[in-house]
């Protein structure tokens, strides 16, 4: 009696799932598991923000140490925290560093600076593109809290002399949670009270009903959103500074802590550093957002590596401390080769001192 | 041939009741589990939750923690979800209103219209768009139908429905409700139209034929007999397309303008949606030590399982309401009254 | 008989064509435009070397990724296809009105439940708690409850329409209800049951969410382990990819979302045509 197709179409079914398998068992050299014959695998997760340099990274470090293993994700700082601290990957990249009561909950973490990021406030005003308009916090704070139009006084004071449409502004917000979120949350609570009191700073925050106001995906969402609308503003990472030249966006230039307005150039982001490496406390914990300085500029923030100081075993540990040796290292990862490509600026040599100490305490 | 045994028969029956109940299966297992991470928020928010509009965080970086009800969450926490309900629906609604005619339409087109072989092909190419990953829906809208949107339909819709004051302007960017809904609306019709496509196929040539030879035109021979035949079977794919617009996350994140705090006042302001917003609020949630983001956000994924559950019940009543407005019983043969 | 009918008639018979035949044009201009965007962004990255290397950082091949999207779609069909065929039989053949409706309920709701949420279910149940870690037996499972709801009910609904007449006809030959349900009821609903399983499998092949919560992501080809190893998958491509300011990763985001809807037409041209060729 002949079977029905269904059970055919079943049986085939089944074939080809056991010949996938043991298909890509034939596959490159196995990788199973974190230590096995020497080979360690390794998996970096977090930071959108972090994932174009990790991915830039990785190639020529695994190219060199065949035995290691590394596969990145961008999946944002609050899963690469997450799972650094659970275990489920070894190391957690995010812009923002662990907040106190997570740090007391898990101790251990280790948040370890690997490079200086900065922000970009982007506008697109017809007309005044080229210009670079001069913001400051308060402002911000104001379009990003009630409608607000161009022309309005807290902008006008700040820009004499220039003529400025009577054009509702459109802020763009992040809606995904986001380290770029965080920074320019904080530069918002760090020099306007009223933000501070209000919706403060955070990966993700409670944004004020702004009628009009929108959220993107994604610092290319936000890019997107400047170019289709206009008389937009977004915050955006240094790493799409190509992609906003490009597009024709408009930069702005950012008051800071001394009163001088700024843009973000390698000049301007190391001041900053420069300004706050001293205060940089042993765990590396800190904000670099408004630091003091006449050269400042108000939004950078150390990127981090979330390590949890006891990893699985012995090999892994290795592994991860070596990679993030060399990640570190101004002939290695911290060269410019390397930061260029994504317009981050290198540690100063005190502050690859200290995380190299942290890294050290890596083990199992 | 030899007399199949009764256990035989008992057994083919319960294993296959097994398999039908995995679903049940599953479901139970993900209700559970969330329902477990969802009670500390239940808890914390109260009825509040369900008509607060407020989504906070709380501040996780300087403010102290809270203890409300016993549970412990950041200062300043608070949660509604008001705004993300309202979108859901507004965007299921939208998009059902247009997927719904539209893919009808394409059914009878490939059932009743169209030769054979350009009904097969068109077949495959509607099928086909069921097969576009939900990113790729979501680039599109960004790219193609938000500034559609923002620069032209919305514009025109003002000029013709402006006088009902949802549909009034300002048009904004284009990125929002009516660009959400469109968008979930191409990609529920391939699931609609092919499902009904199969139905309609389906329907017994005899009763088609008794139609024709009392002389109707082919339009009539739908209306009175195809579609009342096939009707309870559409609105089984009508409520599969309604599950994934619901449902769907990185398409709409993309399309929706992401509105949070605000509730939308036409339909063109940004919104935002229950599924989307789990998607966009999740990675953040982890930093929140209490846990209570991430409770909220299953207090949320929770509340969408009971509207769909609602959705679903209403659906036998929608069908007899059709059915009193169309004046017709299916499966009778399509007598008129 | 008067065989003219009403211009009136004629005139509402035409116009009806007419917006028929509108309703397929608007289904078939947003598809054409998307494959026009993805074909032309994609086609740039696309090369030979695509499929045999894989992923490096910001360029380099989709071969891991291909890889591990058969493997996921192939493992979840094997769980979905014979719970889904079979469940459906049970439904439209041996279960009451009354449990029939309380399955079907059960059904659409899980249907409704947003993917990221079947993710997140995934992770801590599969990932988390029973210890796999990221691996395919999550992702595999995780698609197996997208794609479910898909392949029963469309099976359910073409199994009821298989018409009454032929149930009696084998009945009254002397066959049990069991074997008229798989011998006559299956063979009947095989084309609706196979639109089940394209839709299922199209939409399976287009989850992000899930995946990166169960299956991970893997720069490095399948293993051969079914859990305690991560796998690459082309949604991850096409979301992540997308979000990196170099042009190299964007061209990959593009090419791989071009594979994948390749991918979906082979499957559901090649279903089709195995379908017809052991026609009923």
């Amino acid at each position: 009696m002949r079977k029905p197709k269904a059970w055919k179409l079943l049986t085939g079914l089944a074939v080809a799932g056991v010949l996938a398998v043991s298909l890509a068992g034939c596959g490159t050299s196995s990788s199973t598991g974190p230590s096995s014959g020497g080979q360690v695998s390794l998996l970096e997760t977090g930071s959108t923000l972090l994932y174009p340099l990790f991915n830039i990274w990785v190639p020529d470090y695994t190219a060199k140490n065949t035995n290691i293993h590394i596969t990145t994700q961008g999946t944002g700082s609050g899963t690469g925290i997450s799972q650094a601290t659970n275990g489920s990957a070894q190391i957690g990249a995010s812009d923002a560093y662990m907040n106190d009561a997570f740090l007391q909950k898990t101790p251990g973490m280790l948040n370890i600076p690997m490079a200086i990021s900065a922000q970009q406030i982007n506008y697109n005003v017809p007309g005044l593109n080229d210009v670079h308009l001069k913001l400051n916090g308060p402002a911000l704070a104001k379009i990003y809290s009630q409608t607000t139009y161009w022309d309005d006084p807290a902008i006008a004071t700040l820009n004499p002399g220039m003529k400025l449409p009577h054009k509702v502004i459109v802020p763009v917000h992040r809606s995904d949670g986001s380290g770029d979120t965080f920074i320019f949350t904080q530069y918002l609570t760090f020099s306007t009270p009223s933000w501070k009191a209000g919706p403060n700073a955070g990966l993700n925050i409670s944004w004020p009903a702004v009628q009009g106001g929108v959220g993107a995906n994604g610092n290319p969402g936000m890019v997107q959103a400047l170019q289709q609308n206009q008389y937009s503003i977004a915050y955006v990472g240094i790493s799409w500074l190509d992609q906003t030249n490009a597009a024709k966006l408009g930069e702005a230039q950012l008051q800071n802590y001394d009163g001088n307005f700024v843009l973000p150039t390698p000049d301007t982001i190391q001041a900053a550093a420069n300004a706050l490496y001293k205060t940089t406390p042993q765990d590396e914990r800190i904000s670099l957002v408004f630091a003091s300085g006449a050269n400042s500029y108000p939004i950078i923030n150390y990127e981090y590596a979330i390590i949890n100081q006891k990893q699985a075993n012995a090999d892994t540990a290795t592994a991860v401390k070596n990679f993030l040796t060399w990640a570190l290292s101004p002939t290695g990862g911290g060269s410019t080769t390397y930061l260029d490509k994504v317009h981050f600026q290198p540690l100063p040599p005190s502050i690859v001192t200290l995380s190299q100490n942290q890294i050290n305490k890596i083990g199992s | 041939m030899s007399r199949p045994t009764p256990w035989r028969e008992s057994l083919i029956r319960a294993t296959s009741g097994i398999c039908a109940a995995s679903a049940l299966f599953f479901l139970f297992a993900v209700l559970a589990v969330m329902f477990v991470f969802a009670w500390p928020s239940i808890i914390f928010n109260g009825w509040h939750f369900l008509w607060g509009v407020p989504w906070s965080i709380g501040n996780l970086y300087g403010g102290n923690f809270v203890v409300h009800n016993g549970i412990e969450a950041p200062q300043g926490a608070e949660y509604g979800m008001l705004v993300f309900l309202v979108g859901t629906v507004l965007t299921s609604l939208i998009a059902l209103v247009v997927a719904v005619p539209v893919s009808l339409g394409v059914a009878v087109f490939l059932t009743e219209v169209a030769p054979a072989r350009l009904a097969a092909a068109v077949g495959v190419l509607v099928e086909l768009l069921s097969g576009v990953p939900s990113v790729v829906f979501g680039l599109w809208g960004v790219e193609v139908v938000a500034p559609l949107v923002g620069h032209g339909l919305g514009i025109f819709l003002t000029r013709t429905l402006g006088f009902i004051p949802f549909f009034a302007g300002p048009v904004g960017t284009g990125v929002g409700l009516l660009s959400a809904g469109l968008v979930l609306a191409v990609m529920i019709i391939p699931i609609i139209a092919a499902i009904s496509r199969d139905i309609l196929a389906r329907v017994p040539r005899d009763m088609k034929e008794q139609g024709l030879a009392l002389g109707v035109t082919r339009w009539e021979l739908v209306r009175t007999i195809v579609l009342p035949y096939a009707r309870s079977g559409i609105i089984g794919a009508v409520v599969l397309g309604l599950g994934r617009a619901m449902g769907e996350t990185m398409a709409v994140l993309m399309v929706s303008g992401s509105a949070i705090n605000i509730l939308p006042h036409n339909v063109y302001s940004p919104v935002g949606t229950m599924a989307a917003n789990i998607v966009a609020l999740l990675d953040s949630a982890m930093t929140d030590s209490t846990g209570m983001a991430v409770h909220a956000l299953a207090e949320l994924a929770l509340a969408l399982f009971m509207i769909t559950l609602i959705v679903n019940l209403l659906v036998p009543v929608v069908t007899s309401g059709v059915n009193i407005i169309a004046g017709t019983v299916p499966g009778a043969g399509g007598e008129k009254h | 008989m008067n065989g003219k009918t009403s211009a009136g008639r004629r005139m509402k018979n035409h116009l009806l064509t007419v917006l028929v035949v509108v309703a397929a044009l608007a289904c078939l201009v947003p598809l054409v435009d998307i494959v026009w965007i993805v074909a032309a962004k994609g086609l740039a990255a696309m090369s030979w070397s695509l499929l045999t290397t894989v992923t490096s950082g910001v360029a380099g091949g989709l071969a891991n990724a291909i890889s591990g999207t058969i493997l996921l779609v192939v493992l979840a069909l094997v769980f979905a296809a014979p719970l889904g065929i079979i469940g459906g039989l049970f439904l439209s053949e041996f279960a009451s009105t009354r449990v029939a409706w309380f399955l079907r309920q059960g059904i659409d709701i899980l249907n409704g439940v947003p993917s990221i949420v079947l993710g997140y279910f995934g992770y801590v149940t599969m990932v988390e708690w029973l210890g796999w870690g990221f691996s395919l037996l999550a992702g595999a499972i995780t698609l197996t409850m997208v794609m479910l709801p898909y392949i029963m009910r469309a099976a359910e609904i073409a199994m009821t329409r298989v018409p009454r007449g032929w149930r009696e006809a084998s009945l009254a030959l002397g066959a049990t209800h069991s074997t008229t349900a798989f011998r006559i009821v299956l063979r009947g609903a095989l084309p609706g049951t196979l639109t089940g399983l394209i839709i299922a499998v199209g939409r399976a092949m287009g989850e992000t969410a899930p995946l990166i919560y169960t299956a991970g992501w893997s720069n490095y080809m399948p293993t051969a382990s079914l859990t305690h190893s991560p796998v690459g998958y082309l949604t991850y491509v096409v979301w992540t990819f997308i979000e990196e300011p170099f042009a190299s990763a964007h061209a990959l985001a593009y090419a791989a979302a071009l594979i994948l809807m390749l991918m979906v037409l082979a499957f559901n041209v090649g279903g089709r045509l195995l379908l017809k060729r052991r026609a009923l």
